[in-house]
Order: structure tokens, then sequence, then C-alpha cells
């Protein structure tokens, strides 16, 4: 499945890139997306992506959630008059018959508060299951998009499940006589042992302040790539001390904010190089 | 004469806006085109309409210029200004001007339409390409068809999977075309289809009110009768209804079955796939419920003291203790007690997190399986009652305890924080929490003591009442201002005024607090501060204040009681006004017996303020 989604975006002409080196809540965090989709450069582009979301772990035992699983990313900027049916192509590539099944897309607008971002767009629905989730970016990092990029999301074991006719992800095949479960389902109870009852809060807390910290002295010196690891790194710590419930809600909004104003200097530190770079060129 | 049809073709729309654009399709085809449209086609992936009979050319504009006396001065400027020589300007009713030809439709059409296009005003919009256009979601065609010219962009396009582009032959056979193309175009038409399916089975129902948005989810609905396996059945009602509706947009029917409406596909592999997700969903719900109900509702209960009720207010738990305070000043019983300290921790359950809905349905829930009685299980299922205008109130005693209480706490904490709505806004809904506070107290009749809210609460609150009563502002305002104790006293007190209003003991009273308010109303820097008897000096001033003394006016007590007691003194006033001058030389006579006279309006307006009441 994921080899067929490579060749198809291959062929239409994306970068295809391997998963990113940290810990994402979602793809769309990948600097691949993030960042790329900043600016005045064209930019396709597509990977898969594990994502890591420890609210949504339940130990193993809810066969529908899971704090980590995979997306297949794919982000054309700008979006081409003709996106739509490039992603029904894809669907087809993946051996589904558009005709005999009941396709629809259902709105469903996206915002991401700690990385100051939103865009428009739907789910897409295949015989009533989330496939997709779509998006044209509107905003990121706090700023206008200049180039609209469309943002197709796979949820790879929804995919898997309608495509193999299984109906939970334990039971999906991950190679002839191995299961999603043999390999993945030991991990979701032990990393939700860790996300719910051990990792160390104070550690936790102590890490976010040293990662913001760096954040801001990378973006001082001029380092916008580099700071952006650092924002993730923070998002990620943000969301392991809200799964160990170490944060009330009205700190939560004040964690949000902070990280939402890195992003936001990522993201102006970004765009001012890309201008930089742009000048030196010419 | 033509007709013109023009289509705008996008990426699907949300329900939402293509509400908005089929109010909006309208004023815009009138001020673009000059022509309102004889018919609208809105739907996902299309916005259209039909103007029959259209002229075909633009009417011809007369400009006005200057007047004709000042033909010397301005006509040159104004000609140079239009491009034409001074002596081609006419002259119409004393002024110059000149007629602008109107222009074939042909040929302004192009850019009216782009101006349409450009004119939509959506609550959400995006951009997506250089254009410029803001609009819900991307457009990707225009059509415009004068009768059978094509005068903007191409073809249509037929339903996204089975058709691709369409001609469309004429104006008028639009909608033919389309549905040769697996598309009905018509909102009001797919409406009738979905309804006819779902009736052709039988036994549907829609409470999360979802048809509205599924008729614009499909350009060709088709209605698939399906069924869940039978062991979800063991989940709450409610909990298979929400699951149901609020993701999936079903259309619960009796027992496992449930109506899909469906945009193609063949209807076996539809439905499969459609019975596949739900189930996995009833699966993930009864994960969800089966936890919480492991945990049970006095687990949960302890979770409170870490949600937040909202910024300010303090968590749920501490809510739950201001609830059961006020529960017991509202005179609740046992059964209200134990309801309000149970009735918040559904807050901290998974399923409320999940369908948000469902908070007091499945607190209830979560009690009853836990054991409690009845009582106390209808009382925290009742507590958000009545959630819509006109909708039910709680049924039983405790229900309508914790329901006041509840609502109480919330009006009283969100002003405590300032949070009085103003205009529009409203986030904590305390405009429908005081109706239904009122409710409570009308029609529960449920004793809510007016001392229980600061005065700018009660202002607020007794508002209210002027909408829910029957009966003209002037006596709901003249009553807010009585010594009734609560809620339910000053509606009473409003009703029995008005019922009164005629009748010669109500006259009485209100000659008497109304010229004793005339007269001392304004006069109260001068009234002495307390009546002094030894002051008294005509027989007349003596006969009222002891008249007064003999005044017993009870705020809970009947009014005609009252009514008659109040107006005895309307003789002795008379007999006041006849033989005493109030306002006396001697300083101090003068301030008692505006006293006297205070005291009169205000021993009487302990029955209301009569001054509210225009005579």
């Amino acid at each position: 499945m994921i080899i067929a989604l490579e060749r198809y975006w291959a062929d239409y002409g994306c970068v295809l890139m391997q998963p990113y080196h940290t810990e994402l809540a979602a793809g769309t965090m990948n600097p691949n997306t993030f960042l790329r989709s900043l600016g005045p450069h064209p930019w396709n582009v597509a990977y898969v992506e594990p994502v890591i979301r420890p609210l949504d772990g339940r130990y193993g035992e809810n066969p529908f959630r899971f704090q980590h699983y995979f997306q297949y990313q794919v982000v054309l900027k700008p979006a081409p008059a003709s996106v739509l049916d490039l992603y029904w192509a894809s669907l087809e590539a993946l051996g589904i018959d558009l005709r005999s099944h009941d396709m629809r897309l259902v709105e469903d607008d996206w915002e991401q508060p700690t990385l100051g971002a939103w865009g428009l767009g739907w789910e897409v629905w295949c015989d009533g299951m989330e496939i997709t989730q779509w998006t044209y970016f509107q905003q990121l990092g706090g700023f206008d998009v200049e180039l609209v990029p469309a943002e197709m999301t796979y949820g790879l074991e929804r995919l898997a499940m309608f495509l193999q006719g299984k109906r939970t992800a334990f039971e999906l095949e991950w190679a002839p006589g191995i299961t999603w479960g043999d390999v993945y389902r030991e991990a979701e109870r032990e990393w939700s042992r860790y996300n719910f009852e051990e990792a160390p809060v104070d550690v936790l807390t102590r890490r976010f302040g040293e990662y913001e910290a760096e954040c801001r002295h990378l973006l001082e010196s001029g380092l916008p790539i580099p700071a952006y690891d650092q924002v993730l790194k923070c998002s990620h710590t943000f969301n392991l001390l809200d799964a160990r419930g170490a944060i009330s809600v009205t700190e939560r909004a004040a964690y949000i904010g902070r990280v939402r104003k890195l992003a936001r200097g990522v993201a102006e530190a970004y765009l001012e190089s890309q201008e930089e770079n742009a000048v030196t060129a010419a | 004469m033509p007709s013109l049809l023009l289509e705008i073709g996008a990426e699907e729309l949300p329900a939402a806006a293509c509400r908005e654009a089929e109010a909006q399709l309208p004023e815009l085809a009138r001020s673009h085109i000059g022509t309102t449209p004889s018919q609208l086609f809105v739907g996902p992936r299309r916005l259209a309409f039909l103007i029959a009979d259209l002229p075909e050319r633009t009417a011809d504009e007369w400009v006005k210029g200057p007047p004709e006396n000042l033909r010397e001065r301005a006509a040159a400027g104004f000609a140079k200004k239009h491009g034409v020589a001074v002596d081609e300007l006419e002259l119409r009713d004393g002024f110059l001007g000149l007629t602008v030809p109107g222009r074939a439709l042909r040929e302004v059409l192009p850019e009216q339409i782009d101006r349409i296009v450009r004119g939509f005003s959506f609550t959400k919009s995006m951009r997506w390409d250089e254009s410029g256009i803001r609009f819900a979601r991307p457009v990707r065609w225009v059509l415009a068809k004068l009768e059978g010219e094509t005068i903007v962009g191409e073809t249509s396009f037929g339903h996204r999977f089975t058709h691709g582009a369409v001609e469309i032959p004429t104006a008028a056979a639009y909608a033919d075309a389309l549905r040769a193309a697996d598309v009905e175009p018509v909102a009001e038409e797919r409406r009738r289809l979905i309804v006819e399916g779902l009736d052709a089975i039988g036994g549907w129902s829609d409470p999360g009110g979802k048809l509205a948005e599924v008729v614009h989810l499909v350009e060709k609905p088709i209605v698939l009768e399906s069924r869940f396996d039978e062991r979800f059945l063991q989940l709450p009602e409610r909990v298979i209804v929400t699951t149901m509706q609020s993701h999936q947009r079903y259309f619960p029917i009796e027992g496992n079955r449930f109506g899909v409406v469906a945009n193609g596909g063949q209807p076996d592999v539809v439905s499969a796939g459609h019975t596949q997700v739900l189930e996995a969903r009833l699966e993930d719900a009864t994960f969800t419920f089966e936890r919480d109900v492991a945990a049970g509702i006095d687990a949960l209960a302890e979770r409170l003291a870490a949600i937040t009720f909202f910024a300010g207010a303090g968590s749920f738990a501490e809510k739950a203790e201001r609830v059961a305070k006020l529960v017991e000043r509202l005179g609740g019983g046992e059964a209200s007690l134990e309801a309000a300290r149970l009735a918040k921790a559904d807050q901290a359950s998974e399923l409320v997190r999940e369908f948000p809905e469902l908070e007091g349905y499945i607190g209830a829930e979560y009690a009853r399986l836990a054991g409690y009685p009845d009582a106390v299980t209808k009382a925290i299922e009742e507590q958000y009652l009545p959630d819509a205008s006109g909708g039910a109130l709680p049924r039983t005693e405790p229900g309508k305890v914790l329901a006041a209480a509840d609502k109480l706490d919330t009006l009283r904490i969100a002003f405590e924080l300032g949070h009085k709505p103003s205009g529009s806004r409203d986030p904590y809904g305390l405009r429908r929490a005081a109706i239904g506070l009122v409710r409570l107290a009308l029609e529960g009749g449920l004793s809510i003591e007016r001392a229980l809210l600061t005065e700018e609460l009660r202002e607020f609150v007794e508002e209210r009442l002027e909408s829910l009563l029957d009966v003209p502002v002037e006596y709901v305002r003249a009553a807010r201002a009585s010594n009734a104790p609560d809620l339910g006293g000053v509606a009473r007190r409003a009703e029995e005024l008005y019922r009164e209003r005629e009748s010669p003991e109500f006259e009485g009273v209100y000659t008497a607090y109304d010229r004793a308010h005339r007269l001392a109303g304004k006069a109260g820097q001068e009234a002495a501060a307390e009546l002094d008897r030894g002051l008294l000096v005509e027989d007349a001033e003596k006969a009222l204040a002891e008249a007064l003394a003999n005044v017993a006016i009870d705020g809970n007590g009947d009014l005609k009681a009252a009514l008659q007691s109040g107006a005895e003194l309307a003789p002795v006033m008379e007999r006041f006004f006849d033989e005493v001058l109030v306002m006396a030389e001697d300083e101090a006579v003068r301030a008692n017996r505006l006293r006297l006279l205070l005291d009169v309006r205000d021993t009487l307006g302990a029955l209301g303020d009569f001054s509210q009441i225009p005579r």
C-alpha cells in the first residue's frame, strides 16, 4: 500500500522523504510540511510519518485508538487546479474502485493552535470511513501562506483496514503471517504506561523550559531550522505532560501560548532566511 | 426574451456555506444582472440560478448633470468628464444630463458574473490561487448560458465519479441535463428524495437534526437500510443514537437498523461498509462506556477537582459544593442533595469527552448502574432542563430543584466574575439559564428567593419575566418593585395587578400611591427621616397616619385583601389633600408631612411600583 502511494506520488513529481527523526503529533509538523509550506517556493513532497499522541494511548486494549500510528502525508504547493482529481486517482492506484463505493468530502476544518496554523478542508469518507484528512492551508505560524498548499494526510491503518477488510487494526496483516498487533500491541501497552503513569513530570517540566530556551537562543543565532526541532520537542513534551494529567486547564492555555510563540518566531525567521537566500542567489 | 443560466462549480461546499449562498444568490443576481432568479440550484458542488425572460439589453441609464441655470459654469466640465460635447447634453426636468445607452447582455455578462462570484460572503472563507477570490471552497468552473449560447466557460460537470463533463444544451435544460448525469441540482428535490427513501424504510428519526446537512452532503441521494450487530443494543439508546448521528449522520430506525444516505456506489458494498464503520464506532463507544462504568460514578465524581468549570469559576468539584448549598436553600431533600453531589461526575467520564451532548443523560445512567435510586438518577438526567426555548421542564421535584440550583450557580458565579451578557455575546448561555430559572419558578412552582440574586443579577433574571408573562410589561415592572419574596411571587403579583386593574380597590390604591408619589416622590431630600407624631397638627394628617398604621400588606398574601386594606387610605388621603397644606411654612412640619406621604407611598409600594403603570 505504501509502495503504491510512493510510486504514484513520485510519478507525479513529489520529492519522496523519510519520516522525521523526532516525535511528531502529526505529519503536518514535519518541517517538510510546516516550514516548506511557508514562503514563495513551490514544493511537492510525500512521506510516511509515524505520529505520536500520548493522550490517545489505550494500553493496547482499544482496537481503534493508539498513541502511535502512521500517516502518509502529501503536500502540493501550490495546489494545482486538478488537485482533487489527483487525489482520487491515488485511491484508484491503491485499487479502490471509486464508482462502487460511497466517496464523500465532509467538511472538516483544521486548526493547530500550538503552531498558529489553520486551513479549510474535509475528511474524506469511503463508505463512511474517514480515510484522509484534506486541508488547504491558510496560515502557518501565524503567517498567511503565499502559495496555498494542499495537504493530504492518509490514515494508513484505516486505509489498510478498508483494503484488507479487517475490523480492527490489531488484525491488519503487516507482512505474511504477521499482524499489526504482533508488531505494535506490546509497545502500545508499555508506552501507555509510560505516558500515563511513569513519565517524570519534574524532568519533563524542566526539559520544556530547556527546549524553549534553546529555541530562543537558536533563533537569535539565525538558525530557524534547528530552532524548529526545539519547537517540536516542546510540543511533544507538552503532550506528555498533558497525558500525565500534570497540566491544569489554566496552565494549558499558557503552555499552548508558549509553543505558539516559538512557532511564530521560527516561521518569521525562516521566511527571512528565505528572502536572504533569494537575494544572495540573485 | 432569453433565459440565463449561471452555474458556479466548486469543490465540496459545507452545508452551512450552501445555506449562506442560497440566501445571497437572489440579491447578487438582482444587483448584478438586474433580475431576480426564477429558480435556484444549491448543492455541494454547484451554486446556480436560472433567470427566465431577461431583457437582451441592459436598460438605458440617465446620468443627471448640473441644473440648467448653471449651464454656463458647469456644463462644460460635466460634458468633458463623460466624454461628450456640450451640445450633446439633453435637458430633462430642469437638469442637464446624458443618456448612456444600455449594452447588449452578452457583452456585460462576463464582468457581471465575475462580480457575482466575488460578491459572496461566507462565515468561513479561503483563498486557493492568485485570483484573489475568497470562497468557502475553491471555485473550479463557471458556466453561463444565454439560451443555447455559451457566454462564459465551456461545460458543466456531472456526478464526480460516474460522469465527467456535461454539455448543457440550453439554459432551461440545465436541470434535466444534470439529472441525466446523476446529479439532482435542486436542494428541495434532494430533500424530498431522502425523506421518501427513509419513509419507505419506515420508523426513522433524526433527533440530532442532521437532515438539513445531509441534503448538502450528496448530489445523488441513495437511501440505504443497514443493520448493526444486535450485541450493541446493550448500550444505552442515546449512546447508540449519538454515535450514529454525531459523526456519521445516520438516521436511527428502531431496533438495530439505521438509514444511510449515500452519494453513489453499489448498494450492497456501500451498506456493508457503513455498517462496519458504525460497528467500529459502537465498539469504541462500548469500550469507553465500560471503562466509565468500571470506574463508577463515585470515582468519576472524585476526579472533578481537576476539571475547571470555567476560568475563575473554580473546578467542577467546587461547583458541585456550591450547587449542593443552593439545593438546601431551595428546600431540596436528600435525593436532590445526593444528585447535586453526582450531577457533574460525568464531566470526568470519557464518554462525555467524546460526546458532550450526552452530559446529564449518561451521568444518570452511570448512577443507575451504581445502584442509586430513581429519584437521584432522574434528577441528574433532568438537571439541564429546560434546554431549549419552550423545552420541557424536569418532571421530578428533585430534578426541578437541581436544575434550578445549577442554573442559579452558573448565573451567580458568572455575574460575580463580570460576565454579564452584552449584545449577542453570551458565551456561558446565561440568558437561557435565566429563562430556565424563571420557568422553573413559574411553571415548575419552585420557590426561588429573590434574596439569592444580587441586584444586578436580579434585574437580569427578572427582565426575562417581561417576555415570559402574558401581561403588559408595565405591570411586570410594577411587580418587580414589590416586596414579593420570590420569583414566582413577582409573577403572581404582576398577573394579579393586571387582573385587578379596573377594580375599585386598585383604583383607590393607585390614586393614593400616585398622589403621594407625585407630591413627595421628588422631595426625598427635604423629607424627615422618620415620622414624628408630635409634629402632626391637623386632624386630617393625624387620621392619615392612623389609617396608614392599620394598613396590612403581606408580600406573600392575597392581593385582593391587601388592595382592600390599602384602598382604605384613599378617602383619608383625599381629606388630607383637601385640608392639609403639605408645603407648610414651618420647615419641620413640612418635612414631617413629606415623610408621611413617602410612608404612604412605600407602604403601598410593597404591592408594586404603581408609577410604572400608565393611566
